[in-house]
C-alpha cells in the first residue's frame, strides 16, 4: 500500500516538476547580445511541406550568419537565436506557442504560411501589435494588411492577383492562347477555397468559364472527379496545390486520356517531367526554378551547396521554391533592415528601413506600400517530350 | 453517363480491394487476438516507403522490392507483437491505444528518415487497356489480380489447411482449441505477422499506383475497419466484399454528389448496414 | 484524499502564483480538456460505452454558440442554450440508434466515428453557415456580471468553475443509485437487464449528459481561442480524449483530469525536435498503458479493494 501511494506522489512530483522545468527553460532569456527570431510553421503532420523548406532556409542563414562572427548594429555585436515551433498545423499549439513567444521577447516571427494557423493567431497578434513584426506567408494575411492594429503584418509570399501577380500574367498567358474553358480541382480546405475565389474572379475577368470542384484533403484516387470535369471538355486542367496532390493527379490525368494540358500555381514541374510524353503542356508558377538556377546565377549554386553540406542530404529541387517565403533570404534582409535602422528593437524603424531596401539574394525582392512582397518569379512551361522555357518575371521596375 | 458509370464501378472495385486487404488484416487480427490494430495502416504506409526506396533507390526491380519491402513489414509486425501487442490479448482499448502510439514513433521516424516531401515511385507498368470506351490503366489491373488472389488464397488457407482451421477454431473458442493442441501463442504471432504482412503488401502495391506521405495510413486504416464492420468482423471474404463495396460506394456516389463528401457516403451506408444488420452484412452469431 | 485537496487549491491560486501568459494558456488548455475527459469518462470509465462522437459534440456546441453570437448577435450565455440543447437532441439520436440496436462494443465506437465524421463534413461543406474550411474567427468576449471575460486570469477562473460543476455533477452520478446500475452495466449488461435495469435509459442519459458537458467545454473553448475550425470535430481528438483518460486512470473522475493536464502540458515541455516530440508522445503513451494499467493515479476500478 505504502508502495502505491508513494508511486502517485512521485508522478504527481514528477509532473509538476517537468512543469516548472519547462516553464524555467521557456523563460530563461539569453542575457547575451542575442536577437530573436520565432519560427512558427508546420514541420510535421500532413500539412509538413510547407514549413519543413522555410525551416531548413531560415537555419541555414542563421547559422552562416553567426558563424561570419555575428553582425553589428549602432556599433554592438550581436547573433542571431532562431527559435522553431512546430505547429503541426493546429490552431491550439500555434496560440499557446505565439504567446510564448510574446512573452520571451521575441521580436521577429517568421511565418505561419497556413491560413488556419494564422486566422487563429491573428487576434492574440493584434494585441501586442506594435511590438513585433511577423513575416507571415499565409495567403490569410494578404487582405489584412495595411489596416488598423495590423503594423507587425508583412506578407512575405508572391500575390496571385493584383497587377504584378502571377495568377494575372499566367492567365492572360492561357487567354492568349484562346483558351476557353478551365477546369478546377481543389483541395476542400482554407487555402483551396481562397484559391476558388482569387482565380474565379482572374478568370471571369478574363472571359474564360472556369469550373470548380473541390476534393476532400488526402483523396488520392481521382477518377471519379477527372472524369465528371472531362465531360465537357474543358481545355486546361488547373488542379490542387503541393505536389503530394499534383503526382496523382497528373498521372491520372493523363494515363486515361482525359486531360492533357495543366495549368498550376502552387506546385513543382515534378510531375509534368515525370509524364512528359503524355502532357501537351503544363504551365507552372515556380517561384524560382531551381534547376536552371543553380547554372545561372551565383547565389543560387552558393546556397545549393551550402545546403548540401550542412544538411548532408540531396537539395530537394521541387520543394526549394517554397523558400521564397519566411525563410533564407529574409534572414539576411531583416539582419540589413537592422543595421540601417540602426536598432535591434525599433519594429517601425525596423519596418520602415524593410519597405525601403529592396534585397538581392535568392530571390530579388522588394516590399511595395502596403507590406506585400513582389518578388521575381519564374514561369515555366513543359511542353510534350519534356522541353522546359523559363521566363523570369521580374515586377521589379 | 453510364460509361461513367461502369468506368467508376471498376475503378472502385480496384481501389476497394485496396481497401479490402487491410479490412482482412483488421478482422484477422480482431478475430484471433481481439484487438483492432490501427497500425496495420501505418505498416501499409512503411510497405509503400520500402518499396519506394528499393526500387528508387537501390535499384531493384519492382517485384524484388515488393518482396522485401512485405518481409520488412512481417519483421516489424514480429517485433512490435512480441514487445508490445502480447500484452494486449483481448483487450480492446489498450491494444487501440498502443497501437495509437505506436502510429506516432512509425509516422515520425518515417519523417526523420524520408522526410514530408511526397515521393512518387518510378512508374511500373504504364500504359491502359482501353475496352468498349472505357479504359484502366494496366497497373491498376495487375494490382487489382494480386490482391484477389491474395484474399482469394488466405480464405482457402483459413477453411482448408490445419493451420487455418486450427485458426478458425480458435476465434471460436480458444479454450478448446488449445485443449485440442493448437499452440495459441504461437498462432496469435502469426496471425500478427501475417497481418502485418498483408498490410505491408497492400502497401507495396499502393506504391505503384499513387504517391507516398508519411500520413497515408490513416485515412486508408479508417477505410479499413468500416469495411471490415460492414461485412462483420471476423469474415475474410466478408473483409473483400465489404471493401469492394466501399470502394464502388464511394466511387459511384462521388459521380452523383458533391466529390467533397466522399468519405460521407461509406459512413452513411455503413451505418445504413449496421442498423439493419447489426452484425454486419455477413457477420452470423452475436 | 489529501492530495486531492491540496491540488484543489493550488487549482484555485495558480493563476495568482504564475504571471506567465503562455503557461496560464497551458492551465486553460488543460481545465478545458480536464472537462472532456471527465464527462467522457463518465460514458466510457463508468458505463463502459466507448464513444468516439465526444470531439463532435464538443466542435457541434462551438460552433453553433459562435454562429448564434457572430451572425444573430445573440450574447454569449443565451446562445449556450440552444447550443447544448442540439447537442442533447443529436446525441439522443445517435445514442438511440446505437443503443436501440445493441450494437457492441467496438459496433459502437465505430457508428459513433461515422455520426461524428458525419457531423464534421456537413460543418466543413456548409460554407453559408459555417464558413466552412477557413473557419470563424470569433472576437466577441462573454460577460459576467457586466465585467468582459477577456483576460487570462478571467478565462481561468471561468474554465476552472466548468470542471467544477462538470466533476460535481458526474461526481453525484456515480456515487447515486443511478452510479451503482451504471457499473452492472459496465460489467455486463445482459446480465443486467435481467436484472431489471432498464439498460438502454441509462445508457442513453449518460451519453447524453457526458456530450452536453462536452458542449459546454466546446463553447467555452471556441471563445477563448477566438478561432474555430471543422477540425476540432476529427476523430484525432476524440482518440485525444480517451488517451488521457487512461493516462490518468480509468477508474475514477480525478484520473482524467490528470492525465489531461500531463497530455496538454507535454508537448510544451519536451523541447526537442519536431519528430522526436511526436515520437516520444507515442513512446510515453505505449509506455503508461503498458506498464501501468491504471494509469497515473493508479485506480482501475471503482472497487475500494487494493489493487
Amino acid at each position: 500500500m505504502l508502495n502505491m501511494r508513494l508511486a502517485k506522489r512521485m508522478w504527481v512530483g514528477l509532473g509538476v516538476l517537468l512543469l516548472i522545468g519547462g516553464v524555467g527553460v521557456a523563460r530563461q532569456a539569453n542575457a547575451q547580445a542575442v536577437v530573436k527570431i520565432g519560427q512558427i510553421e508546420a514541420q510535421t503532420g500532413p500539412t509538413a511541406t510547407y514549413g519543413w523548406m522555410s525551416s531548413q532556409g531560415a537555419k541555414l542563414a542563421v547559422k552562416e550568419i553567426n558563424d561570419a562572427g555575428g553582425f553589428q548594429v549602432a556599433g554592438k555585436p550581436y547573433k542571431l537565436e532562431l527559435i522553431q515551433m512546430d505547429t503541426r498545423g493546429e490552431p491550439r499549439e500555434a496560440t499557446v506557442q505565439f504567446k510564448k513567444f510574446m512573452e520571451d521577447g521575441v521580436k521577429f516571427v517568421f511565418g505561419p504560411f497556413l491560413s488556419n494557423v494564422f486566422n487563429s493567431i491573428e487576434p492574440i497578434a493584434n494585441l501586442h501589435n506594435g511590438k513585433f513584426l511577423m513575416f507571415a506567408g499565409a495567403t490569410a494575411a494578404h487582405s489584412l494588411l495595411g489596416t488598423p492594429n495590423h503594423d507587425y503584418l508583412l506578407h512575405t509570399f508572391n500575390w496571385d492577383s493584383g497587377p504584378s501577380g502571377f495568377g494575372t500574367l499566367m492567365v492572360a498567358q492561357l487567354k492568349k492562347q484562346g483558351v476557353k474553358r478551365v477546369a478546377m480541382l481543389f483541395q476542400n480546405d482554407a487555402f483551396g477555397k481562397v484559391a476558388a475565389d482569387i482565380y474565379s474572379k482572374l478568370f471571369k475577368d478574363a472571359g474564360i468559364e472556369l469550373r470548380i470542384e473541390l476534393f476532400e484533403p488526402g483523396t488520392k484516387d481521382f477518377s471519379a472527379s477527372l472524369a465528371k470535369m472531362a465531360a465537357d471538355k474543358p481545355d486546361y486542367l488547373f488542379p490542387g496545390y503541393s505536389d503530394a496532390v499534383l503526382y496523382d493527379i497528373v498521372r491520372q490525368a493523363t494515363e486515361t486520356g482525359l486531360f492533357k494540358k495543366f495549368f498550376i500555381v502552387r506546385g513543382s514541374i515534378g510531375p509534368a517531367l515525370k509524364n512528359k510524353d503524355a502532357i501537351d503542356d503544363y504551365m507552372a508558377y515556380v517561384p524560382k526554378y531551381f534547376e536552371s538556377a543553380e547554372k545561372t546565377e551565383k547565389a543560387t549554386s552558393k546556397f545549393i551547396a551550402e545546403y548540401k553540406t550542412f544538411y548532408k542530404r540531396e537539395f530537394p529541387y521541387d520543394q526549394a521554391p517554397l523558400c521564397a517565403s519566411s525563410c533564407y533570404d529574409h534572414v539576411y534582409m531583416l539582419v540589413n533592415a537592422m543595421k540601417a535602422a540602426e536598432s535591434v528593437d525599433d519594429v517601425a524603424k525596423i519596418k520602415k528601413a524593410l519597405m525601403s531596401t529592396p534585397y538581392d539574394g535568392l530571390w530579388k525582392i522588394k516590399y511595395d506600400e502596403t507590406g506585400e512582397v513582389i518578388f521575381k518569379f519564374d514561369l515555366v512551361q513543359v511542353k510534350r517530350g519534356g522541353a522546359i522555357s523559363v521566363i523570369s518575371i521580374d515586377p521589379i521596375k | 453517363m453510364s460509361q461513367l458509370v461502369i468506368g467508376q464501378l471498376l475503378n472502385g472495385a480496384i481501389v476497394g480491394t485496396l481497401y479490402a486487404i487491410l479490412a482482412l488484416a483488421v478482422t484477422l487480427t480482431f478475430g484471433i487476438t481481439g484487438i483492432v490494430n490501427f497500425a496495420l495502416g501505418a505498416f501499409m504506409m512503411m510497405g509503400g516507403y520500402l518499396t519506394w526506396y528499393a526500387h528508387d533507390s537501390l535499384q531493384m526491380p519492382y517485384a524484388i522490392a515488393v518482396v522485401a519491402a512485405v518481409v520488412a513489414v512481417g519483421v516489424v509486425g514480429l517485433v512490435t507483437d512480441l514487445c508490445l501487442f502480447r500484452f494486449t490479448r483481448n483487450n480492446l482499448v489498450n491494444g487501440l491505444l498502443v497501437s495509437i502510439g505506436l502510429i506516432s514513433i512509425i509516422e515520425a521516424g518515417v519523417l526523420i528518415v524520408w522526410t514530408a516531401t511526397p515521393k512518387d515511385l518510378a512508374y511500373v507498368l504504364p500504359g491502359v487497356i482501353e475496352a468498349a470506351g472505357i479504359s484502366a490503366p494496366k497497373i491498376k489491373l495487375v494490382v487489382f489480380a494480386l490482391l484477389l488472389l491474395v484474399i482469394l488464397g488466405t480464405y482457402l488457407a483459413l477453411t482448408r489447411t490445419w493451420t487455418g482451421r486450427a485458426a478458425f477454431a480458435y476465434a471460436q473458442n480458444s479454450e478448446a482449441a488449445a485443449l485440442m493442441g493448437v499452440n495459441t501463442a504461437a498462432l496469435e504471432s502469426a496471425v500478427m505477422v501475417y497481418s502485418a504482412m498483408l498490410a505491408g503488401l497492400g502497401g507495396a502495391l499502393y506504391a505503384s499506383l499513387y504517391s507516398l506521405e508519411p500520413t497515408l495510413g490513416s485515412a486508408f486504416i479508417l477505410k479499413a475497419v468500416e469495411a471490415a464492420i460492414m461485412a462483420g468482423i471476423g469474415n475474410a471474404i466478408g473483409a473483400l466484399a465489404g471493401g469492394v463495396i466501399l470502394g464502388i460506394t464511394e466511387g459511384v456516389g462521388s459521380i452523383y454528389l458533391p466529390i467533397a463528401f466522399r468519405d460521407a457516403y461509406g459512413l452513411v451506408f455503413l451505418v445504413a448496414i449496421l442498423l439493419v444488420k447489426p452484425n454486419g452484412l455477413f457477420g452470423g452469431k452475436s | 484524499m489529501n492530495y486531492k485537496r491540496l491540488l484543489a487549491i493550488a487549482a484555485l491560486l495558480f493563476p495568482l502564483m504564475v504571471h506567465s501568459e503562455s503557461i496560464l494558456a497551458i492551465g486553460i488548455y488543460g481545465l478545458l480538456a480536464a472537462t472532456l475527459a471527465v464527462s467522457f469518462n463518465l460514458i466510457f470509465g463508468f458505463t463502459g460505452q466507448l464513444s468516439l462522437f465526444h470531439a463532435a459534440a464538443f466542435g457541434i456546441s462551438a460552433y453553433t454558440t459562435a454562429i448564434l453570437v457572430t451572425r444573430f448577435q445573440w450574447g454569449f450565455w443565451t446562445a449556450i442554450l440552444p447550443a447544448i440543447a442540439l447537442v442533447a437532441v443529436l446525441a439522443a439520436i445517435v445514442g438511440t440508434i446505437c443503443f436501440r440496436f445493441k450494437l457492441r462494443e467496438f459496433y459502437f465506437a465505430v457508428v459513433t466515428m461515422a455520426f461524428a465524421e458525419l457531423a464534421r463534413l456537413i460543418i466543413m461543406n456548409w460554407n453559408d453557415v459555417t464558413n466552412g474550411t477557413l473557419g470563424m474567427t470569433l472576437v466577441a468576449k462573454p460577460s459576467l456580471g457586466g465585467m468582459a471575460i477577456d483576460s487570462s486570469v478571467a478565462w481561468y477562473y471561468l474554465a476552472l468553475g466548468l470542471l467544477a460543476v462538470t466533476y460535481l455533477v458526474c461526481a453525484k452520478v456515480v456515487s447515486s443509485w443511478i452510479g451503482r446500475c451504471l457499473e452492472a452495466i459496465r460489467l455486463n449488461d445482459a446480465l443486467g437487464e435481467s436484472l431489471g435495469i432498464n439498460v438502454f435509459a441509462y445508457k442513453l442519459l449518460v451519453f447524453v449528459l457526458g456530450s452536453v458537458l462536452a458542449g459546454l467545454a466546446g463553447s467555452l473553448y471556441g471563445f477563448y481561442t477566438g478561432f474555430i475550425e471543422p477540425n476540432y470535430l476529427s476523430i484525432t481528438h476524440s482518440l485525444d480524449i480517451v488517451a488521457m483518460v487512461l493516462l490518468g486512470g480509468i477508474g475514477s473522475l480525478f484520473g482524467p483530469i490528470i492525465g489531461a493536464f500531463v497530455l496538454i502540458a507535454l508537448p510544451h515541455v519536451i523541447d526537442l525536435g519536431a519528430e522526436i516530440r511526436i515520437m516520444l508522445y507515442g513512446g510515453i503513451l505505449i509506455f503508461v498503458i503498458l506498464a501501468m494499467p491504471g494509469g497515473i493515479t493508479g485506480i482501475r476500478s471503482r472497487s475500494k479493494h487494493a489493487a
